[in-house]
């Protein structure tokens, strides 16, 4: 089955028309969109669900001092590696808010068609953190500076920084506090405990404990700076990881 | 479609079949999958509770191992029909391929391509993140748990297909793809392909520790090292791109006049 044999346009021609060109092209640019961002949903998602997943699940999760540091970075290998690939091949400054935006689809379909409608927890103990304004900060930053050590740097920080407060508006309510026989504890800390699950002990272990915890109300910004560094870090790396998935080389068969 | 067949053809006709972009296939088969995998979640729903707690019962050989042992071999032969359909009908003469059939296969291509993206989606996020939830609630007494039975031997395979369909079309009928090897394609292919041998360490681990309580559990972190490799669809994006390119440079300004 050879197409050398195909009729219908000018021998060693591509197109018959400049329309068919077109039509095709901006349709095909459309499709190979959907196919970027059904693969970054995929792979973003196991990423950060498996590295930071437990403080995304669960509203008595998102706590003042590991989620706040978790989350932030784990988020940034993909927004990096992201902004690489449309930035330097395209000059696009939509990768960060791209590849969150997919991630959050991902989430919000699961939070509602699985955790909520197989296993029935309530949408209040289950929804995702916010990502999308950090995604437009480090594509804004990017678009303006026209530089990836500056997005490092300013973006990366500010990545870190922004985290808590634009989930703070919804995550308020639930810091409510409350006493239940006896014991003083978050509406968070509530809902958590009448929704027992397996990560209820580890709830009790890992979250909020250690001596950062005796400086009351500084811990979020502190963790929050923290994040930032290490996210100036993760993106100085994954912005290369973008880089080198975006290879072009081609291996001989022999090499194989 | 032979020479013959084609010389036979009248000019109209082959003026009809001479399209160049034809993505009907591609779209019935992502339709095809979303109805299977709304069924499948249909049926979880319901024989996941009712079935699905406790592997001794004889209910849950009858509506999960079942399911398993028919849906894997299944896989394994869908995968060797792909792969050797694709090979036996390759285009020997690939040297030979005309600019605009080279075209229609690098359009085809990205059919298939759009295809592996639908099924990365369902296996590395739906299907992922749901067993989270399933084995945050329900305790397991069996690696083969009805989400596993769905994530790892279902979805994850079925995404294996696709991007091996997608690898050896693009091996079999594309000369930049034919010659030698992309390495980033390797790498789209090979990498998520390697998250299905890593349950092999996923499911060792879980016979020797109880690690529900975090899904982040280092055990799982295999899985995210391989996910990355999924990025490579970067690489294979610019391949393409490229190709499409310098086979349509008679148009370029027409192309950035958009």
């Amino acid at each position: 089955m050879s197409a050398s044999t195909e009729t219908g346009s000018p021998a060693g021609k591509t197109w018959k028309s400049k329309e068919e060109f077109l039509g095709c092209v901006i349709l095909t640019d459309w499709i190979l969109l959907v196919v970027l961002f059904a693969v970054l949903l995929g792979s973003f998602h196991i990423h950060y669900m498996l590295l930071a997943g437990d403080w995304d699940f669960w509203i008595d999760f998102k706590d003042r001092r590991m989620w706040p540091t978790v989350a932030p970075i784990v988020a940034m290998c993909f927004a990096a590696a992201s902004q690489s690939f449309f930035w330097t091949r395209f000059r696009l400054p939509i990768g960060a808010t791209t590849v969150v935006l997919a991630l959050l689809i991902g989430e919000w379909i699961n939070r509602y068609d699985n955790f909520w409608g197989w296993t029935f927890f309530p949408i209040n103990l289950v929804f995702p953190s916010a990502l999308i304004p950090m995604g437009f900060w480090l594509d804004i930053v990017l678009m303006i500076s026209g530089s990836w050590l500056v997005t490092a740097l300013v973006g990366g920080l500010g990545w870190g920084l922004l985290f808590y407060p634009i989930n703070w508006p919804v995550l308020a309510q639930y810091h409510q506090a409350a006493e239940v026989d006896g014991v003083l504890l978050t509406l968070a800390d509530l809902i958590g405990f009448n929704y027992v699950r397996t990560g209820t002990p580890e709830y009790i272990r890992m979250v909020e404990r250690g001596t950062l915890r005796t400086f009351g109300k500084d811990v979020v910004p502190v963790a929050a700076f923290f994040a930032g560094f290490i996210s100036m870090l993760v993106y100085f790396l994954w912005w290369n990881m973008g880089k080198w998935f975006s290879t072009t080389k081609y291996l001989e068969i022999e090499e194989v | 479609m032979n020479l013959t067949t084609e010389k036979a053809m009248s000019a109209a006709q082959a003026g009809e079949t001479d399209t160049i972009v034809n993505f009907k296939p591609a779209y019935i088969t992502m339709g095809v999958m979303l109805v299977f995998y709304v069924g499948i979640r249909i049926y979880e729903q319901y024989f996941g509770w009712k079935a699905g707690l406790d592997s001794f019962a004889p209910e849950f050989q009858t509506y999960w191992m079942n399911l398993m042992w028919t849906e894997l071999p299944l896989e394994f032969v869908a995968f060797c029909a792909i792969g050797g359909y694709l090979w036996k009908t390759r285009d020997r003469n690939i040297d030979a391929v005309a600019p605009r059939e080279e075209m229609r296969r690098i359009l085809t291509l990205v059919g298939w391509l759009a295809v592996y993206a639908f099924s990365v989606y369902w296996g590395a996020s739906y299907f992922t993140e749901q067993d989270g939830t399933w084995h945050q609630t329900v305790i397991r007494d069996t690696d083969f748990t009805p989400s596993h039975i769905l994530e790892f031997y279902l979805s994850y395979p079925i995404y294996i297909i696709c991007g091996w369909g997608a690898f050896m079309y693009a091996h079999t009928r594309i000369p930049q793809f034919a010659k030698r090897i992309s390495l980033a394609f390797l790498m789209f292919f090979a990498g998520p392909f390697m998250i299905f041998p890593n349950i092999g360490l996923n499911e060792w681990g879980h016979t020797f520790w109880f690690m529900e309580e975090l899904f982040t559990a280092p055990l799982h972190w295999g899985f995210v090292f391989f996910g990355w490799f999924a990025l490579a669809v970067f690489g294979v994006a610019r391949q393409v791109l490229d190709r499409v390119i310098e086979l349509s440079k008679e148009y370029e300004k027409d192309a950035l006049a958009l």
